[in-house]
């Protein structure tokens, strides 16, 4: 018996001192292989009477047990620590730059529209488009400007020939989509799109620009329906909170004609250098679809009536991101493009 | 339209109300004020006398005066040229502020004590415009007679007023008469306008054998009036202060009172001298080519079209734009004729323009008169000429066409018009502010009637009414609502959604979205990708640089990355969405543009190059986003379009028989022309043809329960053998087995024999049913193998 303690003693204080698992694993061949100590004490039962064989082999495979047992726990524990000192040596620099994934931006003028357009569809309106390259009959005629009309001096157009011009405004569409609905009630739809005006680029002018316009007749619409809808427009488009202000003006297409402030979005309506001092930024214009041009696309006027309101798309861009010069839009340059990366 | 406060105020008094004020109220009514400007501003100024005038003892330029201003003599060092002792001038004592802020302090000039200044218009803010050479070049210096110590200066030199400066809108043009904006701004205040009665002053003279003609429907009024006898002079002072405030030069009493009756009636006047006339006749052609002098002494083309006036068949004015130098009226002159006539705006409009003469009658002309306008003007004319100008002899108005007299009614209902604005506004307050825009509204229960003055021709409709009642009832009450009716569905079409779908795709796979000009150049043109028909030309372009509508999204694109090039801007990746037009034909197409690389970072080893089939993964990642699996597509080599892109490595991409795009590396002499980026690939490809062929559709497939198996061959065929072909015969030959081919390298060189090259491919074999076994594995591969000898000349290479 006091051999099985011995040999079991020496195991132990082997794996003790052991200090890798390669050391580890010649211990357990040394002490739990076949011909090992362990084993060996097997051997010894021959000498021992009936009585005490089972007893003496419980013994040795008590002692094998423990020491495997002992084994596998300091298995365990180097095993951690080679881990660990693995993992240290893979330690990185997480300070270093991250391996790239680049992202393209979309074009400030499609963030704006894409919002507009996203709010109104939430409101149950469609996106009508049409021919940038416009017959003179939608654009003008339709649009109750009549041939003469010296708001066709205000617009001055890139003419194709007599009938055929690039349209000078998103209104061509609204005359369009009227037309297309043939008399059938309600018409709820927003028109965003390029237009083009003889105008020589600068800051402020842009011979090309976008416009955003919308449109609802229905029986009973009111000028309080179109001061409602653009305050949700104005929270959505600057931030919530805005205030809405309307102040008298003329479209030929609209009766009554509205401009539109909306609370400058940087001050809170303060005064600041962006409203220039006034707390107010000219961002709209509207009004109510005058009679002729409802009349005109087959509608009865005095059975339903309409709002119509429009936005230029770079004035919005220019005030949400204050951007100075308007031909940036157009240069495309990556370092202005890149600016871009969220609607905000 | 400018408008002196000063020349308001004799129509409405104007107490307790500042211009500031007045501003804002004319703006909520429509009527936007743009700017206020003070004709001259100074405080704490006085006329002085000097008394003694030195020079500086130390200075070459400076004097040294002593100023009586009333209650004291002041010592003032003064830098003008022109002071003397003697002179009556503007001082502006200690604690004065003069235009620009600036503040006079008590001061010692180059030793010498100096209390105030004397001042020139300049420091006072008078522009110089309105200043003879000699106020400019120096102090102003009053009369002998102006009263020492008067503090009012600048009331007594008449540049105590405030100018408006009104941004009319087009229906409004009636407002560019200064009677006419006197009624509005009364009705903004509340309070009464009292304008001047002149009606039927006309009505008066001898019988005339003056001779009036209009040989065009452009000329549908001409009023005349001989006047035999008027007496030319200075205009008085007062006058000429108005007419200063309009941004009119005077000139003598005739010819101000022309310009003055032009701004309170807004009808453009011309009076003539009556014996520079040489024939009593005065007949209105627009057939003429000519060239002609007008007043301001230069010879100007006149062409068919131009309305012209003329007597005894001589022309001697542009009409309604300027008169002819001959007529005109000067110091000599003693009788006229007097013209107020109706021209047709756009005739007057066009000729303005081609002339280069935007004169001040012209603008009245081309924003719109109205139908009384001629008469009023020769009523107030004679009346005026009457006070100012000793006329007399007057011969009866001679007239060619009706005036229309007839008298405008519109009715609304109240009602109606807070329905249309979603207001309660209630009949009392609506009959107050129509009767003070002198609509003279008439109720009948729910109704009313206005009936319109002629010159508010913007009133037709009910709707006008109810704009006239908003605006001046005010838009600050109104409610916000919403419409109500029934749901609507808002929806993207498909070629909305589509247009996000490549938006969303493209961005993400790094590209940027760029927007560029529609209208370019014949370059641009001859540079088209896809030609399909002949571009759109603009009738009278700007530029040639912006001729014509573009054909295709490309030369824009490329100009995109030649420009960032230029700014050292690398890896540029852009993309753009736009409608392109040819004659009578529109697509929808997507460019893209791609240089450098697409993801690259030397640090972690990543270069994706922007390269063709860079290009084309991006292109098929798309497509496949579109609805259009890659397996779809055709790639046929491009013979087509050599000029744009390298001729060998560039593809024309075919759907079905419809060619979708093309793409490929630019052609180097392209990128050498136009700077772009070497390597620079591009695309163009139509997105509206998708919107026309069936979309492949998302669709379930059980997942592959039986394991693959892969087998890699390297084939030597001859170099002009395409990668697809082999793709082709393998997947022929393979029939269900083949799931997978991927090509994982091309070699041609050293190894292989010139004119071959050496092609490595990985077949992935799988059966959707069961295990394929070894036999059945060898078996589908030497079949493919032999296919591949057979079709393509492939040789298994050892």
């Amino acid at each position: 018996m006091e051999k099985i303690d011995i040999v079991k003693q020496e195991a132990l204080n082997a794996i003790e001192q052991c200090s890798t698992l390669e050391e580890l694993n010649q211990i357990r061949v040394t002490y739990l292989g076949k011909k090992g100590p362990i084993q060996s004490l097997m051997s010894l039962m021959k000498g021992l009477s009936a009585e005490e064989k089972p007893a003496f082999g419980a013994e040795v495979n008590a002692c094998k047990q423990a020491v495997a047992a002992v084994l596998e726990e300091k298995k365990t524990e180097l095993e951690e620590k080679a881990l660990l000192e693995r993992l240290v040596k893979e330690k990185i620099d997480v300070t270093l730059p991250a391996a790239p994934i680049k992202t393209g931006t979309l074009h400030p003028l499609t963030l704006v529209a894409q919002e507009m357009e996203d709010l109104f569809i939430s409101m149950g309106y469609t996106i009508g488009e049409g021919p940038e390259v416009e017959l003179d009959l939608y654009n003008f005629e339709r649009a109750n400007i009549p041939q003469d009309h010296p708001a066709r001096d205000m617009q001055d157009t890139f003419y194709i020939n007599p009938e055929v011009l690039l349209r000078t405004h998103t209104t061509a569409i609204q005359m369009r989509e009227l037309e297309k609905a043939g008399g059938k009630l309600p018409v709820k739809v927003i028109c965003p799109g390029k237009v083009y005006r003889r105008d020589d680029d600068d800051a402020t002018h842009s011979h090309q620009f976008m416009q955003c316009e919308g449109l609802v007749v229905a029986e009973n619409i009111t000028l309080a329906d179109l001061k409602g809808t653009l305050s949700y427009m104005a929270d959505r488009m600057f931030g919530k909170g805005r205030e809405i202000r309307f102040r008298p003006s003329y479209f030929q297409f609209t009766e009554p004609s509205v401009e539109v402030d909306v609370s400058c979005h940087m001050c809170g309506g303060k005064g600041c250098p962006v409203c220039k001092g006034t707390g107010w930024i000219e961002v709209l214009g509207g009004g109510m679809v005058h009679p002729n041009v409802l009349e005109m696309a087959g509608f009865d006027s005095k059975k339903c009536s309409g709002f119509a309101f429009g936005v230029g798309v770079e004035r919005v861009a220019m005030l949400k991101y204050g951007v100075d010069d308007i031909r940036n839009f157009y240069i495309n340059d990556a370092r202005f493009l890149k600016m871009f990366d969220r609607f905000d | 339209m400018r408008c002196s406060i000063n020349w308001l105020k004799k129509y409405v008094n104007l107490d307790g109300v500042t211009p500031e004020e007045l501003a804002e109220k004319l703006t909520r009514a429509g009527l936007e004020v743009e700017g206020i400007e003070k004709v001259a501003e100074g405080t704490n100024l006085v006329i002085g006398e000097v008394l003694t005038c030195v020079e500086h003892p130390d200075s070459d330029h400076l004097h040294v005066t002593t100023v009586n201003v009333g209650d004291e003599v002041l010592n003032i060092v003064c830098g003008a040229p022109n002071v003397a002792a003697g002179q009556k001038v503007i001082v502006s004592k200690v604690g004065a502020k003069l235009a620009g802020g600036f503040e006079i302090k008590p001061a010692k000039v180059r030793g010498v004590e100096s209390n105030g200044m004397i001042c020139s218009l300049s420091e006072l803010g008078v522009d110089k415009k309105w200043q003879t050479e000699e106020q400019l070049s120096g102090i102003y210096v009053f009369e002998e007679d102006a009263p020492v110590g008067e503090t009012n200066v600048l009331e007594y030199l008449g540049l105590d007023d405030t100018i408006l400066d009104i941004g009319l809108t087009p229906n409004r043009a009636d407002c560019n008469a200064m009677w006419n904006l006197a009624v509005e701004v009364a009705a903004v205040l509340h309070r009464e306008v009292s304008l001047p009665a002149y009606e039927g002053a006309s009505k008066c003279g001898a019988p005339t054998s003056f001779k009036l003609a209009s040989k065009t429907e452009k000329c549908p009024v001409f009023v005349g009036k001989v006047v035999n006898h008027v007496k030319v002079g200075p205009s008085p002072k007062w006058m000429q202060n108005v007419l200063h405030s309009y941004g009119i030069k005077s000139i003598n009493n005739v010819v101000d009172i022309s310009n003055y009756v032009m701004i309170e009636t807004g009808q453009p006047l011309h009076y003539y001298d009556l014996s520079k006339l040489p024939h009593h006749e005065i007949t209105v052609v627009d057939d003429v080519d000519m060239t002609m002098q007008a007043l301001d002494g230069i010879d100007y083309e006149i062409k068919k079209g131009d309305l012209l006036i003329t007597t005894g068949g001589v022309p001697t004015g542009i009409a309604g734009i300027m008169g002819g130098e001959e007529s005109k009226i000067d110091e000599q002159t003693t009788s006229i004729f007097i013209e107020a006539a109706a021209f047709n705006a756009v005739s007057i409009r066009n000729t303005s323009r081609r002339l280069g003469l935007a004169t001040e009658a012209a603008s009245h002309f081309i924003k719109g008169l109205e139908p009384l306008s001629q008469m009023k003007a020769v009523d107030r004319s004679v009346q005026l000429l009457k006070e100012l100008a000793e006329a007399d002899g007057f011969e009866e108005n001679v007239q060619v066409g009706v005036i229309d007299e007839s008298v405008k009614t519109v009715t609304e209902t109240l009602t109606h018009c807070n329905t249309l604005l979603g207001t309660d506004f209630a009949m009392e307050d609506v009959l107050k502010i129509l009767t003070e825009l002198n609509l003279n509204p008439v109720q009948d229960g729910d109704s009313f009637t206005c009936t319109i003055p002629s010159y508010r021709t913007d009133l037709n409709i009910r709707e006008d009414i109810d704009e006239e009642i908003i605006r001046m009832l005010g838009y600050e009450g109104l409610k916000k609502t919403l419409p109500t009716m029934e749901a609507t569905v808002g929806e993207l079409t498909p070629i909305q959604k589509a247009r996000r779908t490549v938006r969303t795709a493209l961005s993400g796979m790094g590209l940027s979205e760029a927007v560029t000009y529609t209208l370019v150049s014949k370059a641009a043109i001859d540079h088209e990708v896809m030609s399909f028909g002949s571009a759109v030309e603009l009738a009278s372009p700007m530029s040639e640089e912006r001729r014509y509508v573009r054909t295709s999204l490309m030369p824009k694109l490329m100009e995109c990355l030649a420009y960032n090039a230029a700014h050292k801007n690398e890896n540029i990746n852009l993309f753009e969405i736009s409608a392109v037009y040819a004659q009578d034909k529109v697509q929808e197409r997507v460019g893209l543009v791609l240089s450098g690389s697409l993801q690259n970072s030397k640090l972690h080893g990543v270069n994706i190059t922007s390269d063709f089939y860079t290009l084309k993964g991006v292109l098929e990642s798309l497509l496949k986003q579109l609805g259009i699996t890659a397996n779809r597509l055709n790639y046929k080599e491009n013979t087509m379009d050599v000029k744009n892109f390298h001729p060998y490595r560039s593809a024309c991409i075919y759907l079905g028989k419809e060619l979708l795009g093309m793409m490929g590396e630019v052609h180097p002499a392209l990128v050498k022309q136009l700077g772009l980026p070497k390597g620079a690939v591009v695309a163009e490809f139509r997105l509206d043809l998708l919107m026309n062929v069936k979309l492949t559709k998302v669709k379930f497939k059980p997942i592959a329960k039986y394991p693959s198996v892969k087998r890699d061959i390297a084939l030597v065929v001859k170099s002009e053998v395409k990668a697809s072909e082999l793709s082709a015969v393998i997947s022929k030959a393979g029939k269900a087995l083949v799931k997978n081919i991927e090509v994982f390298d091309v070699y041609e060189g050293e190894h292989v024999e010139k004119g071959f090259k050496s092609v490595a491919l990985s077949i992935l074999y799988q059966a959707d049913d069961h295990t394929l076994t070894e036999q059945e594995i060898t078996t589908v591969h030497t079949n493919i193998l032999s296919a591949l000898e057979k079709q393509c000349n492939a040789v298994l290479r050892g």
